[in-house]
């Protein structure tokens, strides 16, 4: 019988501001993860994927996989190495994972990611944000992380489609009262739209909850076969059904679209992994898109066919996004209330589509069977898409 | 010079923490771009066996494959399709507002190049504003040549400034 992937358990330390270094952060999440299957001990792991970008420029630490197995207890036998996709790292690693275990290389692999961002003066982790994008060309254009390019995202999409300020602003509304119950979550504020509308500029038209904060956390997940999960665990089975990953560019003078907001290199991302996975866009009943900035969910929700290209901004303002509507995205907080520590935020997304699908979320989607995480990462160059169900592909 | 907390680092230049290109010819095989810069010509590569133009600079042609490269010369005026000005989190070595454009050059691949706009105060920039090449010294650093000693390396940069002063 064919080896098929699932997700079988997964944790994430506290995020936010932390009073901890780098293997602190990914200790507190291994242990969170092994405490939700306590039928796996750390001896059943036979691999490690450590998704972490910023350990090399703020912790002083590359080859950071044998640190972090060291220090979890992890002896791997199958695979033991590190991936940097930046803010689809976690998913890359899940994405490896899935490869290995399917391909036989490795049985049971431990996905572990996330950053210690926060550095004993604060001007260096902005700063380093110049080797987030291409250094030589647009990092030395200041681009960082790049709030300038998501503002000048946003106006493309005021333009060309209506969208106005308030469906922004909607997104922050919708995903920081998601997570007002999540304990782990960086910010666990009720915001009002009002609020949202009349907060600090950042970069206009973009304000102080439009933009994901800096994070210091981790998170981790395990992945194994269907066939190796069953002695674990008597929870439904959670199947990694299909991935895309897609590269178009890098310096942002490429950008491949008719324009800013047009993603089409998402685009063929969806399709790929639709195909894969023998859904559709109306199959998903739960999504985690990376809503690093609030214009990108509204961009998300369109290129991942939930609904027109254009009409983004009304699906997200109509409460499409919220329990009961349409699609309920970001069901935890997502990027935005969680916030953002790089390499574990694939992880997050995954941890919380695997709850849904297992019906233990904290907002629970009603009958959710199909389920979709989806990163963009650099400066909008790369999108990376997983899709989760409760059967396997047939 | 010292750097708090590390003495040893005293007089020394660390690459890593440098937010400009390194564009000495030891280090960068695309240097001849920054010295065109300097005469204030803004270039990129083209192959000589496909004709593919691609920006920015390289080593071999993306689509054949071919090392057989020219420097040609973009446009160094072009005009503002968008703009954005930041006003919070502005990364250290930048000051707010800091301007931000999509500018087209008028040819590809540069109908829709990402570039800071300097010599600019905020509110001034308006879509449609024609804007030029802008080149200005950066801080030079130090290459250890041997028996030369230690040789210090000028440099510029770039970016685009409105052609019609505020």
């Amino acid at each position: 019988m064919a080896r098929r992937a699932v997700i079988l358990a997964g944790g994430q330390c506290k995020w936010g501001v932390r009073e901890a270094h780098l293997v602190d952060l990914f200790q507190e999440a291994a242990k969170a993860c092994f405490d939700d299957i306590p039928t796996l001990k750390p001896k059943d792991v036979d691999g490690l994927i450590v998704a972490t970008s910023y350990a090399g420029r703020c912790s002083f630490q590359v080859n950071t996989a044998p640190v972090i197995a060291e220090r979890l207890g992890l002896k791997p036998t199958s695979i033991c190495t590190r991936c940097d996709t930046l803010c689809a790292g976690g998913s890359t690693g899940i994405i490896f994972a899935k490869g290995l275990v399917e391909a036989g290389i490795a049985d049971i692999v431990m996905v572990a990611g996330g950053e210690k961002l926060y550095t004993p003066q604060k001007w260096e982790v902005f700063y380093s944000e110049l080797a987030s994008v291409d250094h030589d060309w647009d990092g030395a254009q200041g681009m960082g992380l790049p709030p300038p390019l998501f503002a000048l995202t946003a106006k493309a999409h005021m333009k060309y489609y209506g969208t106005k300020k308030e469906d922004f602003a909607a997104v922050s509304v919708t995903n920081y009262n998601y997570a007002v119950d999540n304990p782990v979550a960086q910010m666990q504020k009720a915001l009002t739209l009002e609020e949202a509308m009349n907060a600090p500029e950042v970069v206009p038209p973009l304000t102080l909850y439009d933009c994901c904060p800096i994070t210091d956390g981790a998170a981790a997940c395990i992945i194994t076969t269907d066939e190796i999960a069953r002695k674990f665990t008597d929870r439904p089975l959670v199947y990694i059904r299909g991935t895309a990953q897609v590269c178009l560019n890098s310096v942002t003078a490429n950008f491949p679209g008719e324009h800013l907001a047009d993603w089409v290199h998402l685009r063929i991302a969806a399709e790929k992994a639709y195909k894969a996975a023998k859904v559709a866009p109306s199959d998903i009943k739960v999504a985690q898109t990376h809503d690093c900035f609030s214009i990108s969910e509204v961009i998300e929700v369109e290129e991942l066919g939930f609904c027109k290209k254009g009409e983004g901004g009304a699906f997200c303002s109509s409460g499409q996004i919220k329990i009961g509507g349409k699609v309920p995205i970001n069901t935890d907080g997502g990027l935005l209330a969680c916030g953002h520590p790089f390499g574990g935020t694939g992880i997050r997304q995954a941890i919380e589509i695997m709850k849904q699908l297992q019906g233990r979320a904290r907002h629970q989607v009603k009958d959710a069977d199909i389920g979709l995480t989806h990163n963009l990462s650099g400066a909008n160059a790369e999108h990376t898409i997983l899709i989760y169900g409760r059967e396997p592909v047939k | 010079m010292a750097i708090l907390g590390i003495p040893i680092l005293e007089n020394l230049y660390p690459v890593t923490m440098d937010m400009w290109p390194v564009q000495a010819k030891e280090f960068n095989r695309n240097w001849q771009f920054y010295e065109n810069l300097k005469q204030g010509r803004f270039t990129t590569t083209k192959c000589k066996d496909c004709g593919k133009v691609a920006y920015p600079p390289r080593v071999i042609c993306p689509e054949c494959y071919s090392e057989n490269l020219e420097y040609i010369d973009l446009p160094t005026k072009g005009k503002v399709i968008s703009f954005s000005e930041e006003v919070r989190g502005v990364p250290l070595g930048f000051e707010a507002p800091l301007i931000h454009a999509v500018i087209d050059l008028g040819v590809e691949p540069v109908r829709r190049l990402l570039t800071r706009i300097i010599n600019c105060p905020a509110g001034y920039l308006k879509e449609g504003d024609e804007v030029q090449l802008a080149v200005f010294p950066v801080p030079p650093h130090p290459i250890e040549k041997g028996k030369q000693g230690t040789v210090m390396v000028e440099r510029v940069f770039f970016a685009f400034e409105p052609v019609k002063k505020p």
